[in-house]
């Protein structure tokens, strides 16, 4: 049975998303698809439940991290986002290299906590307004507009990842 | 073991009769088989009345010894004494150099890339002498339950690689184990607590739980959710060689060094220091201070001493579980219930490093050395169908990421570590040179960047590539990796369809050619008739295949089966009754295969109509749109 991402949960297609519903029908379908539950049925049975239970579990990996879920609507719109592409927004990009200079400058500061702690509510800010940019743009389909948002995402999450790593560093 | 209870589509079956099911504990230091009985989970003890069987295995020239007799024989027979196999599970010869210098044993290298060890009765590896440790618990299980086990769920550490479950499951098919599941001891741990319960007996809504697993020679910490029946591994981290056994040997280190014995020492005293080390770690959970001897030397040990010795093993787990948490994207604050699990987590540092940690006081109650083999019986009651579906689910997730070799010696990952399993990933490849029709793939598990950092699992050839101008054949291969955390591999040639042939060489492991030949060696040893033995397999899977049919034909034959094809399966069910009573083992898998080719179709409507049926009540208006 061929579905996308969005119908196997029930769900409508669009960017915001019931996380809530997300992972209760996520529960329910594995409590009826997990392999354990074919046990006793026949091999054949037993591989394609196997084979739909990955499913079930990459449309929720997809549906639940923000920058693949947009990366997924974007191909169901029929755009595909190359890996090595970036954006080409030049104040986007200074913007980031200030962030980034500042996150390298985190060991320096006077409280290196509390100044990871300010970077990493900036990012995550900077994040929220590329979301709503890229769920506006979807909805008007808008397709190129869509684009440039979900580079932005992906710029974004991987630096709000260093912030994580960083954090990591300074506990230990 | 009863006939088989023969039911025509639309009648109502003869109740099920109990199947018989274990859960094993196949630990670096001790095992235990257990199973439910009345409605509760028991460990089984021995005819002595112990329940715990040491992980030693000794081979002498009469035969071999497995357990408590095998472990003492150690400091005498270091050469032909096994213990702490575990850690060799799944690992080349190379590895071994890395902790080789704490083990006596002579070792080789045989043509699977595993390591051999010489002893009196031959060279053995660590697949084989496993399986020994098994045959003893599956025996025990048979003679307790009355008959031949239906199954079995085998506990492995959350952080084995795919090599160590693949060596695990081959460990158990050698002892003539049918492998329910590969499950993680953790999450046995966490179901034999029966976390998924309130007090009053209601389902719990939602609770974040941490299972801290030190055993004799692996540490585990398992992040998991429970929520409503369901287990859900959020994240697993550890150190698949830490463990009591580096407890014993930092105080036996002490030891040495205090005693002056230098550092060169022989196996024997090795051995005999060690053991030393261990009782002195012990007592001293109950007492504040003990003697320690060696020769003419004595000392007192004091728990501070200990505890100095100690903590930086310590430390090493509790770093892997703040990373554990991160991973789940939760703090120590998050943690709502902690299980200790493990003989090691007697230790009193142990308890208190915790408990500090996590800022609660951890559960207990279980026997430590338990609660793993335990936890494994619950749930192999439920998958061999003895309890009702809705008890029981367990998510788990892969321990360690799956990539494969690019140029450089780079690793691309394919499948991050701590995703949910079962998973499948597609990647597609292409030719560089025109006329190319193979293609080699090294495939790796590990964090690392450097494919040499990172475990090499399997290398595999794609052959039969249809002859095309560079660039032009695209080679789709797919890695799936099942409940049990393993992988396989299939792929295809997209424009040509055609599927490409693989051939998996695992780096560490076994072929199915070499299985096959040490149950043959196994059954020379053992005497008994091997077409016998094969016989009663095939009829074993005859009854579970015609079980399982006739289960689904009463379920939705009926409705999603024309007459003709009801008729053509019932005529080759037909067939397999009669190669069940009487054909041979050839005979009867052939009436196997012929039924399950057959019957594709309509597992694969069964399938969709279960699908259908999930989605009832969920489908919004766009769905049904055409």
């Amino acid at each position: 049975m061929q579905q996308n991402h969005f119908e196997i949960f029930g769900l409508p297609v669009s960017y915001s998303i019931d996380r809530q519903a997300l992972a209760q029908r996520y529960r329910e379908l594995q409590q009826e698809f997990h392999p354990d539950r074919f046990a006793a049925k026949s091999e054949r049975e037993q591989m394609l439940a196997m084979q739909y239970a990955a499913q079930i579990n990459e449309a929720n990996n997809t549906l639940k991290d923000p920058v693949a879920r947009a990366a997924y609507l974007l191909k169901l719109a029929g755009v595909e986002i190359n890996p090595e592409q970036t954006t080409a927004d030049g104040e986007f990009l200074m913007q980031q290299m200030i962030l980034r200079e500042r996150l390298e400058e985190v060991r320096e500061a006077s409280d290196p906590e509390a100044e990871l702690e300010d970077l990493a509510s900036e990012t995550a800010q900077l994040f929220k307004v590329q979301e709503q940019a890229f769920a506006q743009a979807l909805e008007h389909s808008a397709l190129e507009d869509a684009k440039s948002a979900l580079l932005k995402l992906q710029f974004l999450a991987k630096l709000q990842r260093q912030i994580e790593e960083l954090e990591e560093d300074l506990l230990d | 073991m009863a006939l088989l209870q023969i039911s025509e589509p639309g009648q109502t079956p003869e109740p099920h009769e109990r199947k018989r099911a274990v859960g094993i504990d196949l630990g670096t230091t001790n095992s235990l088989v257990a199973t439910v009985r009345s409605g509760s989970a028991e460990a089984l003890p021995a005819e002595d009345g112990q329940a715990i069987l040491p992980s030693a295995v000794r081979y002498t020239e009469q035969g071999v010894e497995v357990g408590y007799g095998a472990r003492a024989a150690a400091g005498e027979d270091p050469y032909n004494t096994l213990i702490s196999i575990k850690r060799l599970m799944g690992r080349g010869i190379a590895d071994i150099k890395h902790f080789g210098e704490q083990l006596p044993y002579k070792f080789s290298e045989d043509n699977s890339g595993m390591p051999s060890i010489e002893t009196v009765a031959g060279a053995v590896n660590p697949v084989q002498v496993s399986a020994e440790i098994l045959k003893v618990l599956a025996e025990r299980g048979a003679q307790s339950l009355g008959g031949p086990l239906d199954g079995a769920v085998i506990t492995v550490p959350a952080y084995f690689d795919d090599a160590q479950r693949q060596a695990t499951k081959d460990a158990a098919k050698l002892a003539g184990l049918k492998v329910l599941r590969l499950l993680n001891e953790p999450t046995a741990a966490a179901v034999a607590y029966g976390l998924d319960k309130a007090d009053d007996g209601s389902d719990v809504d939602d609770k974040t739980i941490a299972v801290y697993d030190l055993g004799g020679g692996t540490f585990d910490i398992s992040i998991l959710r429970l929520s409503k029946g369901v287990f859900e591994v959020l994240s697993t981290g550890g150190d698949s060689a830490l463990g009591g056994d580096d407890f014993d040997r930092a105080v036996a280190e002490w030891m040495a060094a205090e005693a002056g014995l230098g550092t060169d020492l022989d196996a024997g005293t090795q051995r005999k220091l060690l053991n030393a080390a261990c009782a002195a770690k012990e007592a001293l959970a109950a007492e504040t201070s003990v003697a320690v001897a060696y020769g003419d030397w004595s000392a007192q040990l004091h728990r501070a001493k200990l505890a100095e010795l100690l903590d930086p093993l310590i430390t090493k787990t509790l770093r892997a579980c703040k990373r554990a948490l991160r991973d789940a994207d939760l703090t120590a604050d998050d943690v709502e219930e902690v299980v200790l699990v493990g003989g090691s987590t007697r230790t009193l540092r142990v308890r208190e490093k915790v408990q500090e940690f996590f800022g609660r006081e951890p559960h207990a109650d279980i026997d430590p050395d338990q609660v793993v083999a335990i936890g494994a019986a619950i749930q192999a009651d439920v998958l061999v169908g003895n309890k009702s579906r809705e008890d029981l689910l367990l998510l788990d997730v892969i321990p360690l990421s799956l990539g494969i070799e690019t140029m450089g010696g780079l690793t691309e990952k394919l499948i991050h570590r701590n995703t949910t399993i079962p998973v499948a990933k597609a990647q597609e490849f292409t030719t560089f040179k025109d006329g190319q029709t193979a293609m080699a793939i090294h495939v790796v598990q590990g964090e690392r960047e450097l494919v040499s950092d990172c475990r090499s699992l399997a290398r595999f050839e794609l052959r039969g590539i249809p002859p095309m101008v560079a660039g032009a054949a695209h080679i789709r291969v797919t890695y799936q990796v099942d409940a049990d955390g393993l992988l396989s591999v299939t792929a295809m040639e997209k424009s040509s369809g055609v599927q490409a042939e693989i051939t998996v060489k695992p780096s560490y492991g076994l072929e199915d050619s070499d299985i096959t030949r040490m149950l043959q060696d196994s059954y020379a040893n053992a005497e008994e008739d091997i077409a016998v033995r094969a016989q009663r397999e095939a009829q074993v899977e005859a009854e579970r295949t015609l079980e399982a049919m006739l289960v689904a034909l009463q379920e939705n034959g009926a409705e999603l089966l024309s007459e003709s094809e009801l008729a053509e399966l019932e005529r080759a069910m037909e067939a397999l009754r009669l190669a069940h009573n009487g054909g041979t083992a050839e005979e009867i898998r052939s009436r196997i295969d012929e039924l399950n080719a057959l019957s594709e179709p309509f597992a694969a409507r069964r399938m969709d109509a279960s699908i259908k049926r999930a989605m009832q009540g969920h489908s919004l208006d766009e769905f049904d749109k055409p």
